[in-house]
């Protein structure tokens, strides 16, 4: 369906939810990502992983439309993603005015003003799915709490709440559980599950490799390029890992299984398989 | 007191003058909220002083006609928005030098053609620091028609204006016309600053689009709430100040800009503190 501020849902007639053919993005002279081809399946959720600086955010910007490719094309749903008005973007917490005088519930609703259009005010079949958008998420009872007031993981739930609202078809989330417990974290799975149920395609940045392998149908490994795509077992390899984290990680085979060894940051690696060193 | 309130109201010029003080005070506050959720204070307090050339050469230009200086400042604050937006995508610099370098260029253009012309110096000055009190007829409707075209574009294009100033990337990804609505906002601001060159003046501008909006934002922790106080702010500093400069014979922009600075330091004093104080307990704990 064609409107005039896009393209809403497609009814899955393209083949692919997200296709990148030969993508090159250059910042000035800097190369972000180089010769990035990749297509992702409909209702797959995705752990995109690699090192600091290896292009996770530009990637989204690029899915997103944010930003256009140098080079190469990007389809979302077989759109332009500039045009395709189905799909949230959660960007890191850290750039949201915490102070901005908005609640809960305001949040949620600008969700909806995409589809309102201009000039158009809410009606009561927005206010329902904002309701029932935040009822989904557990937050409906926070409804007309300023956001500054809300706990990491709270707005993290709000985002996903405003997303659902959005009626997005494909989700993607930067770095959600960054600053997150384990309960919070557990609590987002969790709304993912819901999410995917309904077969929206979910894209998600981490530095958490035991978690991508754990909870994602499919793993995406980048630095600059497309390392590996595919499940966690054949994605989160030796050889791969080491050729995303190069001198930065370590890649040693006990007999437990295969331990990664991280050297900095020092914060975000772990081991995959279960096993640690 | 009844007498002392009736009796500045006798005369034509004071009622020009309040219903001006009022009318542009509330137009400021409402634009001056989102300019600062936007963060973009310098660039109000810039376009306030770029106007300066702009009303210098209408002024030349017109022998005088105020609506025609009117639409001289106008334009050459829409223009330097837009040159200052130019510069900053086009070079490496930083927003805020860009907005430094073109509105020092620009005041000193204005201070420049205002030399050359000492015998229209009185009038220029006033333009500086405002002249309510000489508000004509013909003015206060072009401050009306001007101010009702601003809080129309305001109440049509709210949502809107809202979500780009909470979060750009939502914006972007709804597909709203963020350019086109950013392109509305610098020229909210510049009708704005230029229906308040009569009151306050190029340099005290800034105090009418801001102080309003953050003694309102120290009240409140909603959106609509906050422009309601921020006019009332407004409204309330416009006749206090005017009465100011009334009986104590001072300088009437100046008047209202202290009205508004007083609110704001008595709100600081008594709620403001005790906000912050939460916000910064909230932020300490890491994550």
């Amino acid at each position: 369906m064609q409107t005039p501020q896009g393209i809403h849902c497609s009814e899955h007639q393209a083949p692919f939810a997200v296709e990148l053919r030969e993508v090159n993005v250059h910042y000035g002279s800097t190369l972000a990502l180089a010769d990035f081809s990749l297509t992702i399946e409909h209702g797959v959720r995705v752990a995109v992983v690699g090192p600091n600086g290896a292009g996770k955010s530009t990637f989204f910007n690029l899915v997103s439309g944010l930003l256009n490719p140098t080079h190469g094309t990007v389809k979302v749903h077989g759109h332009n993603p500039g045009q395709y008005l189905c799909l949230a973007y959660v960007t890191q917490a850290s750039q949201l005015d915490l102070n901005f005088p908005v609640n809960v519930w305001d949040v949620a609703m600008m969700g909806r003003m995409g589809k309102l259009g201009l000039l158009h005010r809410p009606g009561a079949a927005d206010r329902a799915l904002v309701h029932s958008s935040l009822e989904r998420v557990g937050m409906l009872e926070f409804a007309t709490r300023q956001i500054g007031e809300l706990s990491g993981g709270q707005r993290q739930r709000l985002l996903i709440a405003r997303a659902l609202v959005q009626e997005a078809e494909l989700l993607l989330l930067d770095e959600p559980f960054a600053g997150l417990d384990v309960p919070a974290q557990e609590q987002i799975l969790k709304i993912l599950d819901d999410v995917q149920a309904q077969g929206v395609t979910v894209l998600l940045a981490t530095h958490d490799l035991e978690l991508a392998a754990e909870h994602f149908d499919r793993v995406l490994l980048i630095n600059r390029r497309c390392i590996a795509y595919g499940v966690a077992q054949e994605v989160l390899t030796p050889a791969n890992l080491s050729a995303a984290y190069g001198g930065h990680m370590q890649v040693i085979n006990t007999a437990e299984g295969r331990v990664l060894v991280g050297d900095s940051g020092g914060h975000h690696e772990h081991g995959t398989e279960g096993s640690h060193g | 007191m009844v007498e002392w309130l009736l009796e500045p109201l006798g005369y034509a010029f004071m009622q020009r003058g309040l219903l001006a003080a009022v009318v542009v005070g509330v137009v400021c506050a409402l634009v001056g909220v989102f300019m600062m959720l936007r963060g973009m204070a310098f660039m109000g307090e810039a376009l306030g002083h770029a106007v300066l050339p702009g009303l210098a050469i209408g002024y030349l230009a017109s022998g005088g006609n105020r609506t025609i200086t009117f639409f001289w400042a106008l334009g050459t604050a829409i223009l330097t928005s837009v040159v200052m937006g130019a510069l900053s995508r086009t070079t490496k610099l930083r927003q805020d030098t860009a907005i430094g370098i073109v509105f020092a260029g620009m005041f000193a253009l204005g201070i420049a053609l205002i030399s050359s012309i000492r015998s229209y110096a009185v009038d220029l000055t006033h333009m500086l620091f405002g002249n309510i009190l000489g508000v004509t007829n013909g003015d206060m409707w072009m401050v009306l028609a001007a101010s009702a075209a601003v809080i129309l574009a305001l109440v049509l294009f709210y949502k809107e204006l809202t979500v780009i100033a909470f979060d750009p990337v939502l914006a972007v990804t709804l597909r709203l016309p963020v350019r086109g609505l950013d392109i509305l906002l610098h020229v909210m601001i510049a009708v704005a600053i230029v229906v308040s060159l009569q009151t306050v003046g190029v340099a005290l501008v800034v105090a009418m689009l801001l102080t309003p909006a953050a003694t309102a934002f120290m009240l409140t922790k909603q959106l609509k709430r906050m422009m309601v106080i921020a006019a009332l702010v407004a409204a309330f500093s416009g006749v206090a100040g005017l009465y100011a400069s009334y009986y104590l014979n001072i300088a009437s922009g100046a008047a209202i800009v202290l009205a508004c600075t007083t609110v704001f330091v008595l709100v600081y004093i008594f709620r403001g503190r005790e906000r912050s104080k939460v916000a910064l307990q909230q932020k300490s704990p890491a994550g």
